[in-house]
């Protein structure tokens, strides 16, 4: 080494005890961040490099569906979610007894793991044994339909399953969201002579409206992320007809078809990172 | 005449909430009561389309705890499984979050801003786009066959949120009082040990509490990670219980009501610290 | 006890640059005030002082010794902050014995310094209390009974009584002088109130814009404030200032302001733009007509003295206002004219470019 090498090694500042331990103490974190995150992430992209996969991936109709079955469980499901959201936050922020009531229980399905309870609605819909279709037979004398059996029903149970389990979350937030409206507001609006609806327009809408896109956006990534609303209550099926991105990954993984999981993931990117981008602007202060 | 006038309009207006009101209650109880129903019910009471099994029996819950049956061989060793699993998830989270949220909010670690985004990235790249890279990185590292293999997935799933809302918490603690302790002699492991922790120690619980919780309802990843029966999670072989065309469907019940106690109870013990914590992750307030 | 010793001290947060080469002594056992608008960087040297800032440039001795390089911990000093720094979870008792826990001390030690710092602070009834039990001047005092547990060479307070009500400001500053004499410990303090400073001090430091105004005892500055800043800062009421110009011819001076001739001693030369300062309480109503003229606009008696507002110049075209402070009652109306008269060793002329001195 020069001496002018080692007169600037020495001339730099020694590690204090507060700079040595704050590096010592993230590194619990970045260990964890670059074995498991960082090298899964780049393994997977690596996989998902030949172009061959994604032609193979665009070729097979079951892609093409489990797309279409996405698009509609994101654009159904979030927004039909949130409308009853916002409608329902109005309703709980109202101060009855029963209605207070009724809030504790609301968060029912917030609480309760999705296994059992998505196991609970699949076997209501069992064709043979499911209170649905038993009591369809008592009533009419009628076997119910196959209800799993048709694709279109199919999805849209699990759209509504996913419903069930994410509205109390949401409603929370966009009831946190209405508590901070200041209520004199309404008391003025309300001596103005404006109706229910207009208080709506004018006073809760504009304060609202930041927080119900964010909870939008941000309901949008995780639904993308919904795999047991659709595994425990379809599997895929029927014939793979009612697929969406969460669970075509691994139904190409269980079929060791590595590189076409990974290019189903890659094709969802362009859908997943701009949302991403948007959350954490949105979050990171 | 007035009176009457008055009191009709309370009672048409308490009329309106309870048209939205008890839908509500049904949609939300309806799944959970069924489950509940099912656990209760003999095997034949199936079909009979009841509100209320017509002999409830505990017979269900004897057969899931005596592992009498095939799906249940191992049903103690799952559940201590699933327990031992969300503990250790738990604790490594803690461990792991809160080193970093001290080390990125008090020692104002150099680069702390950065590891902060890239956890927050994490925290919204859905899990299941995770899952196919992670399995296969697993399988690298050797892990497969290994329950660890779920712990880390899991601490690494729940870490980035933990991590963010630390260090909010973090932040507001008043500067002057890690000052105060310097000067009084700590060296940066004591300010963490006796002055940061401590003062932390609710928003730890509710931290840890997460992971927790994350780790018990957790489906796909151990679904994918895990595969000997006595390395399974209770939560993975509930859903093992579907491979069978004849299901012990009013065993699946028990198992699952059993399955969902843990959380739900936690859930309402610690409601406000939940919901305090997870409506801080998504509303800027 | 020690002294204390800052070497052309300089401070910049990135390329701004916010102490300007600062130097100063400060001899044991000494209580010296930093005093200063908000900005002016006291606190920035003071925590300098205590190893929380980086030093950009120069030195600071402690007892001698260059303390740039040690950790806080090492430098054998304690602080009051100005908002107490109590930690939450520990009573008052365990927040005093902190600093020794750290050091793992013995019990009997420990137990002993905490008894006689709470002794002299009065807080032995509530050595058990945690600090949300506790009233502004309680928490006040647990933080200095913290800093007096740690018998340190240097105290230095961060204005510790600005979260204070004024009548519990009043008491805590006698409280705190008290200590001082007692324990004889070298002071630090730093305020932005300057009746603080002049209540306070054995010597004032007048800090502005990163520089230093000027050194010297309460009165040095009130009696022969060195610049306009000094002698507008230092003073309650501040001293009335008006633009003029210096007359001086053989052996006395005037100064041309406001359409009158203002008595001013000597020194400085003959046509030089000036400034022109008379506090309120040097100021005399001439009973006899003569002298300079004002008219009264508003009267406040404060029950042992007068303070009036005046309108000088009107007739001249040059106007001003000033504020004059008479012992004990006055007739005195709104609208009045009343003459003013001022003795020119009570005036002080300061240079109108530089600020300084001139006489």
């Amino acid at each position: 080494m020069t001496t002018a090498t080692l007169t600037a090694l020495k001339a730099r500042k020694p590690l204090g005890p507060w700079e040595f331990w704050g590096r010592m103490l993230v590194l619990p974190y970045l260990l964890v961040f670059v074995v498991f995150v960082l090298y899964p992430v780049g393994y997977g992209l690596w996989l998902a490099r030949h172009p061959q996969s994604y032609v193979k991936l665009f070729e097979d109709p079951i892609f093409f569906r489990t797309a279409i079955n996405t698009v509609v469980f994101l654009v159904v499901a979030i927004n039909l979610k949130m409308v009853v959201a916002l409608g329902l936050s109005g309703f709980f922020v109202r101060t009855n007894g029963w209605i207070k009531a009724l809030s504790v229980l609301f968060i029912l399905p917030w609480a309760v793991p999705s296994i059992p309870t998505i196991l609970s609605v699949r076997f209501m819909l069992n064709p043979e044994w499911g209170v649905i279709n038993t009591t369809i037979y008592k009533l009419t004398g009628l076997d119910g339909p196959n209800w799993l059996n048709d694709p279109t029903l199919a999805l849209s149970f699990s759209m509504l399953m996913h419903i069930w389990k994410s509205l109390p979350f949401w409603t929370l937030i966009l009831i946190a969201g209405r508590l901070s409206i200041p209520a004199e507001q309404y008391e003025a609006a309300s001596v103005d002579g404006a109706t229910t609806l207009q208080k709506f327009r004018f006073i809760t809408w504009p304060s609202m409206k930041g927080l119900y896109l964010t909870s939008t956006i941000l309901s949008m990534i995780w639904t993308l992320g919904d795999f047991n609303s659709v595994y425990l209550l379809t599997g895929g099926g029927p014939a793979d007809l009612t697929h969406v991105l969460a669970t075509l990954g691994i139904r190409y993984l269980r079929l060791d078809q590595i590189d076409l999981a990974m290019a189903s993931i890659v094709v969802a990117l362009p859908l997943v990172l701009p949302l991403v981008y948007v959350m954490m602007k949105r979050l990171s202060k | 005449m007035k009176a009457k006038r008055m009191s009709w309009k309370k009672v048409s207006n308490e009329a309106k909430l309870l048209l939205i009101g008890i839908p509500v209650f049904l949609w939300t109880i309806i799944p959970v009561y069924h489950l509940f129903l099912f656990a209760i019910s003999g095997r034949d009471s199936a079909t009979s389309g009841r509100l209320w099994p017509k002999e409830p029996t505990l017979q269900n819950f004897e057969t899931v705890f005596m592992q009498k049956h095939y799906y249940l061989n191992h049903f103690w060793l799952q559940l201590g499984n699933s327990l031992m699993i969300a503990v250790a998830v738990g604790v490594i989270t803690l461990f792991v979050a809160t080193t970093a949220a001290f080390a990125i909010s008090r020692l104002k670690v150099r680069g702390g801003r950065t590891v902060m985004n890239m956890a927050l990235f994490t925290y919204f790249i859905p899990a299941a786009f995770l899952a196919v890279p992670m399995y296969r990185t697993m399988a690298t590292y050797g892990l497969l066959n290994n329950r660890w293999s779920l712990v880390l997935a899991m601490v690494t799933i729940a870490s980035p949120y933990c991590i963010w809302v630390l260090k909010q918490a973090s932040d507001k603690l008043p500067w002057e009082l890690d000052e105060a302790a310097r000067i009084d002699g700590a060296t940066p492991l004591q300010l963490f040990r006796l002055v940061y922790v401590p003062l932390m120690v609710p928003s730890l619980v509710a931290v840890g509490t997460y992971a927790l919780l994350l780790a018990w309802n957790e489906y796909l990843y151990g679904f994918l990670l895990l595969s000997k029966e006595t390395d399974l999670t209770l939560a993975v072989a509930l859903g093992n219980f579907l491979a069978a065309d004849d299901s012990p469907w009013e065993l699946l019940m028990a198992t699952g009501l059993i399955y969902a106690l843990p959380p739900a109870a936690i859930y309402y013990a610690f409601k406000r610290y939940m919901v305090g914590g997870l409506t801080a992750g998504a509303v800027k307030s | 006890m020690a002294s204390v010793a800052f070497r052309n001290i300089e401070k910049a947060y990135g390329k701004v640059k916010v102490i300007h080469g600062i130097g100063f002594d400060i001899h044991d056992g000494e209580f010296v005030v930093l005093v200063g608008p908000s900005g002016c960087g006291k606190s920035t040297l003071l925590r300098m002082l205590a190893g929380l800032e980086e030093i950009s440039g120069g030195e600071i001795l402690i007892d001698g010794k260059v303390v740039n390089e040690l950790e806080s911990k090492d430098r054998d000093i304690a602080m009051v902050f100005q908002s107490y720094a109590l930690y939450p979870h520990m009573t008052v008792g365990e927040n005093m014995a902190f600093s020794l826990r750290l050091r793992k001390a013995d019990k009997a030690t420990t137990d002993e310094r905490v008894n006689k710092a709470a002794k002299i602070l009065n807080l032995d009834p509530l050595l058990d209390r945690y600090p949300r039990e506790l009233s502004g001047g309680q928490r006040q005092r647990v933080a200095m009974g913290r800093a007096i547990v740690r018998d340190p060479k240097v105290f230095l307070f961060d204005e510790p009584l600005s979260n204070l009500d004024a009548k519990l400001r009043v008491a805590m500053r006698a409280e705190i002088k008290a200590l001082h004499q007692r324990l004889k410990t070298t002071t630090v303090y730093v305020t932005h109130d300057q009746i603080e400073a002049m209540t306070m001090a054995d010597r004032i430091v007048v800090m502005h814009d990163g520089i230093i105004e000027q050194i010297g005892t309460p009165l040095e500055l009130f009696d022969r404030p060195a610049n306009l800043f000094v002698a507008q800062f230092i003073g309650s009421p501040s001293m009335n200032v008006v633009q003029g110009t210096l007359r001086s011819a053989g052996g006395s001076a005037h100064v041309d302001a406001l359409g009158a001739q203002w008595p001013a001693p000597v020194g400085g030369r003959d046509g030089l733009a000036v400034h022109y300062g008379i506090r309120p309480t040097d100021i005399a109503l001439a009973a006899d007509g003569q002298g300079i003229a004002a008219r009264v606009i508003v009267v406040e008696p404060t029950g042992a003295e007068t303070e009036l507002l005046l309108q000088i110049g009107e007739s001249s075209g040059q106007e001003g206002q000033f504020v004059v402070v008479t012992h004990g009652r006055t007739n005195v109306q709104p609208d009045d004219t009343v003459h003013l008269r001022v003795e020119a060793r009570h005036a002080h002329v300061f240079d109108a470019g530089t600020g300084k001195r001139v006489a």
